[in-house]
Formats: C-alpha cells, sequence, structure tokens
C-alpha cells in the first residue's frame, strides 16, 4: 500500500507549494522537493491523485540527472527515501511519506528565468509563429506547421511569473537580467540537455515536444541544474508512433484526462474552471498507467511501487 | 559534478565511483556542520545545568549551523595553525554572544571524535540503504529464476545441480547478514560523550563545583541531543579506536560479500550462462574487438579488496595509541575511515548496477548441464538396472566403463554427451534409451532449490526489505 500523496507533512520548514510539488528546507545548504500525486489540466488542479505519479516525477529527474552525470553540474544529493533519512535523521518516522517521491537537493539561487527548448512548434510558441511568424521575437522560416519539427531546438527563455502563465522574452532580455555570461551559459546546457533527452527518449517511442529546465548558481557560483528534468510534467511528450504535424499532437501522459474533461465540456457538464469534474476510476488509473510506461520506456526499468 | 579541471590528483573515489550521497556525507561542509551542532548541544547542556548562557547566545548558534564561511576558517587557521580554534573563532564572528561560551569545558575531541562517530552511524546507515536496493533487485532476479536449473559446483568442479535463483539466494544470505551487522553496530555505537582532555571530566567536574551528578548528566545530555543512547562508558582523550576497527570490520564484511557475488559472475560469464550488463558502444578490449569482459564485477573485486586491506589497518591503529592517546591515529583515519565508506557505496553502486541488467543464458545453462547430467544420473540409473532385474555391482562396473568413455569423449571433441547410448548398446544393462532419457529431466535434480528460494524470500527477506519502496532508477555507473 503507497500513501497517495495529496499533501505531506513533514518536520521541516515548508517554503513552497506548487501545483504539484511541496519545497521543504533542510537546512541552510540543502532543499527537500517531494512531488505529489496531484494532476493539473487546462490549468485546472483536479481533486483525484494520479498514483504514482509524484514517484514517477521525481525517480525520472533522478534517472535523467545520473546519465547527465559529467555533463551539467545538478543539485540531487538523493531520491533514496533510506538514504535521505541516513543524512537527516529528523525525518526517520517519514520514510513512507518520502518513498519514491522526495529528493535531497543542494540549494542555490535560483535564476528567475524558464530555460525553455523546443524541439518543436507547439503550444504558445505556435500561436505566436501564427500571429508574426516568429518566436521569442526571432524570425522563423515560413510555411511551418504546427508541431513542425525544427532543424535545430530552439532556446525560448520566459520570466517566471508568479501568477498565470510564464511570459516568453528575447534572449537579449534575459541577457540583460541574468548577465550576457550567464545567460549564454545557460543556453548552451539547455541545449545540450534537451538534445540528449531527446534522442534517448526518441529511441524509446517518445518525442519530447519541448521542455523547460531551471537553473541556479550553487555555494561556489557554479551554475547547476535543478528542478525537475525531462518528465511529462516539465516538457510536452507526444507518443512517436502518432506524430503527426499539421495539428496539435496526443499527450502521451495527459491524453485520457484531457479526451475526459473535453467530453465533459462538450456535454456542458463542465465550464471549463474549477471547480473540476470529478474523475471516474478508469481515467485516473488510465493516467497513471501513462505515467508508468513513461518512466518505463524511458528508463528501461519498471517503476518499483507498481508491484508492490 | 563537474569533470575536474586535470591540473592535480583528485581521488577516483569521488570523481568516478562513488554516490554523491555518501561523497555528501564526508565533505568538509557535514562535518563541520556536526562540530557546530556539537558546540550546541554543549551549550544547551550547560545552560539547562545552571551555567549562565544566555538564550540569545542559543538562538545565534542554532541560527548558524551551516552557513559556515570555510574562508574565514581558512583564514583564522592560518593565523592559529589549530583547525578546531578556527572553527570556533570562526562560529563566535557569526554567534558573537554565545562567543565567550563556545566549547567552554571542552577538548578538541570533543566535536573531532563525537562528529566521526556520527558520521560512521550515518554511513553504516548509508550502505544499508544501498544493500536493501540491491536485495531488491536480486530478490526479482531469484524469483524469476527460482526453477531454472543450472550445473552446481564443488571445487570448481561440475556438481548435483542447483537452480540459477538459488544460487542467487546464495549472494543475497550474505548480504542479509551483513544488514544484521549493521543493524547491531549502529545500534551499539556509543558516542564520545563529555570526557576532557584525559577522560576524567576534570574540566567539567571544576566547570560544576565539583557536582559529580550534573557532569554525567551533562554526558547524557549531549548523547540524547546527537541522537546517541549510550555515551562510552570511560575513555581517555579520545573514544577507543577499536570502535573504528568494528565499524571498518563490518564495511570489510559487505565488501567481502560483494566480491563474493562478483567473483561468482565472473565465472559465470566465463562459460557463457550468465553476464553483467554491457552497453551498446561498449569496447571489451582496445585490441580483441569481439571481447566481452566482466569489467564491472572486476570493479567491484578490484575495490572490495581495497576496502578489505584497510580493515586490518584500523586495528593497526587502535594497537599503538599508546595510554591517553597519540596523534598518530590523526592522518591515517582521515583517509581510512572516508574511504572505506565511499569504496564499499561505490561497490553497492555497481552491484545494482549489474543485477538489475543480468542476462540470463538458458541454452548455454542447459547445455553445460547436459553434457553433465548423464553422470549425476548414475546413482539413480543403478536403482533401475537393479529393479529392472540387474546385478548392482555388474551395473556400476557397466557405468564406470561407459561414463570414463563418454567423459574421454568429450574432452576429446565429442559434440555430446553420449554415456547413455553406450550403455544402451549394452544389452546385459538391460535399460532401453527411452527409459534412461526420462531420468534426464534437469528439474528432478534440483531437490528443493526452487522451494527454498521461495522461503528465503518470503520469510528473511521480504520482512527486511519492506514492501514500500518506491524508488527504482539505480545511481549511474561511469563505465
Amino acid at each position: 500500500m503507497t500513501v497517495s500523496a495529496s499533501s505531506t507533512q513533514l518536520p521541516l520548514k515548508h517554503l513552497r507549494r506548487g501545483k504539484v510539488r511541496e519545497v521543504y528546507e533542510v537546512d541552510e545548504g540543502r532543499l527537500l522537493l517531494v512531488a505529489s500525486d496531484r494532476v493539473s489540466a487546462f490549468d485546472v488542479v483536479m481533486r483525484e491523485r494520479i498514483p504514482f505519479k509524484g514517484a514517477v516525477l521525481t525517480q525520472l529527474t533522478a534517472w535523467w540527472l545520473h546519465q547527465l552525470e559529467g555533463v551539467v553540474r545538478h543539485h540531487m544529493i538523493s531520491a533514496d527515501a533510506e538514504e535521505i533519512v541516513a543524512l537527516v535523521p529528523g525525518l526517520q518516522a517519514h520514510r513512507e511519506t518520502m518513498a519514491g517521491r522526495a529528493m535531497l537537493c543542494r540549494r542555490t539561487q535560483v535564476f528567475p528565468v524558464e530555460c525553455v527548448v523546443r524541439g518543436y512548434l507547439s503550444g504558445s510558441a505556435w500561436k505566436e509563429y501564427r500571429a508574426t511568424g516568429t518566436l521569442a521575437g526571432e524570425q522563423l522560416p515560413p510555411g511551418l506547421q504546427e508541431s513542425s519539427r525544427f532543424e535545430q531546438p530552439i532556446f525560448s527563455p520566459a520570466t517566471k511569473a508568479e501568477v498565470g502563465h510564464d511570459e516568453n522574452i528575447t534572449f537579449a532580455r534575459m541577457s540583460d537580467t541574468i548577465g550576457a555570461g550567464a545567460a549564454a551559459e545557460l543556453r548552451r546546457l539547455s541545449l545540450l540537455v534537451y538534445t540528449q533527452g531527446r534522442d534517448i527518449a526518441a529511441g524509446r517511442g517518445i518525442i519530447i515536444a519541448d521542455t523547460k529546465f531551471e537553473f541556479g548558481a550553487d555555494r561556489e557560483g557554479q551554475i547547476t541544474l535543478i528542478d525537475e528534468v525531462l518528465t511529462p510534467d516539465s516538457s510536452r511528450f507526444w507518443p512517436a508512433d502518432r506524430y503527426a504535424p499539421g495539428g496539435s499532437q496526443p499527450s502521451f501522459d495527459k491524453q485520457p484526462l484531457r479526451d475526459y474533461l473535453d467530453a465533459e465540456r462538450r456535454a456542458g457538464r463542465w465550464n471549463g474552471e474549477a471547480p473540476p469534474p470529478p474523475l471516474p476510476d478508469e481515467v485516473v488509473s488510465a493516467t497513471s498507467a501513462r505515467y508508468l510506461d513513461a518512466y518505463r520506456r524511458i528508463t528501461g526499468h519498471t517503476l518499483k511501487t507498481e508491484s508492490t | 559534478m563537474s569533470p575536474s579541471s586535470g591540473e592535480t590528483y583528485s581521488s577516483p573515489l569521488a570523481e568516478r565511483y562513488a554516490s554523491r550521497a555518501m561523497l555528501e556525507l564526508w565533505s568538509p561542509r557535514t562535518r563541520y556542520g556536526q562540530w557546530r551542532r556539537l558546540w550546541l548541544a554543549l551549550a544547551e547542556g550547560e545552560k539547562s545545568l545552571g551555567i549562565p548562557i544566555s538564550n540569545d547566545a542559543i538562538d545565534q548558534m542554532r541560527q548558524h549551523l551551516d552557513d559556515i564561511d570555510l574562508g574565514a576558517v581558512a583564514a583564522y587557521e592560518r593565523r592559529l595553525r589549530h583547525d578546531v580554534m578556527a572553527h570556533i573563532r570562526a562560529f563566535a564572528d557569526v554567534a558573537p554572544a554565545a562567543g565567550p561560551f563556545i566549547h567552554l569545558g571542552a577538548t578538541s575531541a570533543y566535536v573531532t571524535d563525537n562528529a566521526d562517530l556520527i558520521l560512521m552511524r550515518r554511513g553504516l546507515q548509508l550502505l544499508r540503504a544501498k544493500i536493501i536496493r540491491v536485495l531488491r533487485a536480486l530478490g526479482a532476479f531469484a524469483r524469476e529464476w527460482r526453477d531454472e536449473p543450472t550445473l552446481g559446483s564443488t571445487h570448481l568442479q561440475p556438481a548435483q545441480p542447483t537452480t540459477v535463483g538459488k544460487r542467487a539466494t546464495l549472494w543475497m544470505q550474505d548480504l542479509v547478514i551483513d544488514l544484521g551487522e549493521i543493524d547491531y553496530r549502529i545500534d551499539a555505537l556509543p558516542c564520545r560523550g563529555v570526557k576532557g582532555t584525559t577522560g576524567t571530566q576534570a574540566s567539567f567536574l571544576a566547570l560544576f563545583e565539583g557536582d559529580h551528578e550534573k557532569v554525567r548528566q551533562l554526558d547524557r545530555h549531549v548523547a540524547q541531543a546527537i541522537g546517541f543512547k549510550t555515551s562510552i562508558p570511560v575513555s581517555g582523550q579520545t573514544y577507543t579506536r577499536k570502535l573504528d576497527a568494528q565499524v571498518l570490520s563490518t564495511v570489510a564484511g559487505i565488501a567481502a560479500s560483494t566480491a563474493k557475488f562478483a567473483s561468482d559472475l565472473r565465472i559465470l560469464q566465463s562459460v557463457g550462462e550468465i553476464e553483467e550488463p554491457f552497453e551498446e558502444e561498449q569496447v571489451g578490449s582496445s585490441a580483441m574487438a569481439y571481447k566481452r569482459n566482466p569489467m564491472r564485477c572486476e570493479r567491484i573485486n578490484s575495490l572490495a579488496r581495497f576496502v578489505s586491506s584497510l580493515e586490518p589497518n584500523a586495528n593497526q591503529t587502535h594497537s599503538v595509541q599508546f595510554l591517553e592517546r597519540t596523534l598518530d591515529d590523526s592522518a591515517n583515519r582521515r583517509l581510512v575511515i572516508p574511504e572505506s565508506f565511499l569504496a564499499t557505496d561505490a561497490i553497492l553502486v555497481l552491484m545494482e548496477n549489474v543485477v538489475c541488467g543480468l542476462e540470463v543464458h538458458p541454452a548455454r545453462i542447459l547445455r553445460r548441464l547436459s553434457d553433465e547430467l548423464p553422470f549425476m544420473a548414475t546413482e539413480e540409473l543403478i536403482v533401475h538396472a537393479v529393479r529392472a532385474g540387474g546385478d548392482r555391482q555388474h551395473a556400476h562396473e557397466r557405468i564406470r566403463q561407459a561414463s570414463i568413455a563418454a567423459s574421454r569423449a568429450l574432452k576429446d571433441g565429442a559434440a555430446r554427451n553420449d554415456m547413455l547410448e553406450r550403455l544402451a548398446a549394452d544389452p546385459e544393462f538391460g535399460m532401453s534409451i527411452d527409459d534412461m532419457q526420462r531420468t534426464l529431466d534437469p528439474h528432478r535434480f534440483v531437490g528443493r532449490a526452487p522451494q527454498q528460494v521461495d522461503e528465503f524470500l518470503n520469510e528473511i527477506v521480504e520482512p527486511l526489505i519492506g514492501r514500500g519502496g518506491g524508488d527504482d532508477h539505480s545511481d549511474e555507473v561511469r563505465v
């Protein structure tokens, strides 16, 4: 039996609650990130929890960070609850709450920029392109379709909005905000990590259409990859076998949920705003299965929670 | 971690092998963070026993447990030539109200020794977490192959069959025993507590104006504050280095268990039965392009031998601690203790990686088994021959001759073991080839091996590793 993390109560200072994650302070130098099983769609957080979703997000991030060892400095110390307890004995009684979904991290000074990399023309980028033929203010070749693959992935930074949607900004504006040197390095690392991740996932049936990275500066001032990395929540995952440019693509992970909500909307049973309609069990378990499948495909391993 | 610049020596344990969690544990920051916590525990204890330390002092200490300015410490150390004093001064700079009280009554070993014990205990806990991951992976492997017959081996010679899964339980059991040892060691490990320069607690007796009970209370308070059940009953300036030797013996025991696994796997890979994972682009040999070497297991053996070599070192250090202490433990322990933990941590990362990617080749296993099975079946054949009306001594002699001939033929290049054909061709033996073949189903030779796997996993392993789990990724092995 695995506890479904709707909210987590840990004996640590609670710093932030994100849509799906809690951030705790362990001490001056370390944070504990706990991903919950909450899910949102169309900007509305559902009432139901998606079993194992938090564990998938955390363990997938951990897996990617291990692949990137030696490529980019990162903030993870451990994503193993037993190890975390060994390093932070105060959490001893909370092993089960943390199991799978907690990550002990080094704390950094966060750069106030979302480092978005796009390999495909989708979402807000498609909207901008359709209106002005540009992306992040830069001209793109004419005649691209929705969901077209770019020859080269494009770095398109955004501001971190406290409320509402992040706003796409130009690289020049990013450089003004954080300095030209840091901006260039964040762009280089974002493109490098995305490209490596895209290639690995592509061989395993998942298109990572775009993704969002966050970076911080560690105590020594070194640029460090933080937050979640190449997960379904920080990226658009598309099933490769159904890829067809010229329209929007199905989501690898959230499609069952979106299909259900769309149907509810069309039937006039939901107005598209909170509170969301209740989700049937089949939708919850289908969504859970998608997340687990994404984990299994990318890492080649089964998430251990499944069999327990 | 970023690759190092390559200008100077760097430890391969840190650069290549050990996990982030273990590296973090043995970092200067973790150690000095413990020193500050120890100073806080001491001050709180002294305050509660009547020493006039202000709330401000305690609050300031508590607010600055981890923001250690290592630059400031280094500057003090250059002037003072004393690491503990340098840290006291740097702590006092950020907690000025506590300045007059930090380290009151204590000697350096109060922070250095107690911190070492805290770190070793946490190191054991980290290794414990890694062993559990390995046991989970091996448990899944053992269950999957619980009834796959395979040739047994004694004296590194063919012996009665066992199963692939049963063999895995032998590796697991060693680690289960190590887990028990870790748990005992963690439980039995005392802290050094508050003992003073030669262990007599004289400075604390003076601080509490001759009140023996208060000195004992302070010792207990510190033990409790840093999470230990007990403080060591008596000590010199330092806790007896026998404790280090015991801890490193526990750690070396883990390394030995993993080395036995790795050696076994190298043997199995040499006969092509089971292989460690091999990446698609991995190169086995720069010259021999076809080679697929068991390099991960070789690395486990390599590191395990290093860990084994450190165990006697700790006993030697203990044996030369003259009288109440000498300092010839210091530089040695600084290397031996962390490196034992880091190397064993690295080994367990490797082992989990190997176990998760083991490739079993049942056809190859069956092939080797088939070559030997007719010999394994000989006792049963004698019984059958007698039941069919034959003479036991006669049957034994026939089998002896046929088996020697078949064995020689195999060694001289025969494609398969033809002992049964030789016997069937002998009318006096009195059994048809079909009758004899029926005795050769390999599953008939594995005894209770599959059941032993089930019993071992269900009764011994499951209660230990729990069902909760949750994480599956393994630390990446840098090949």
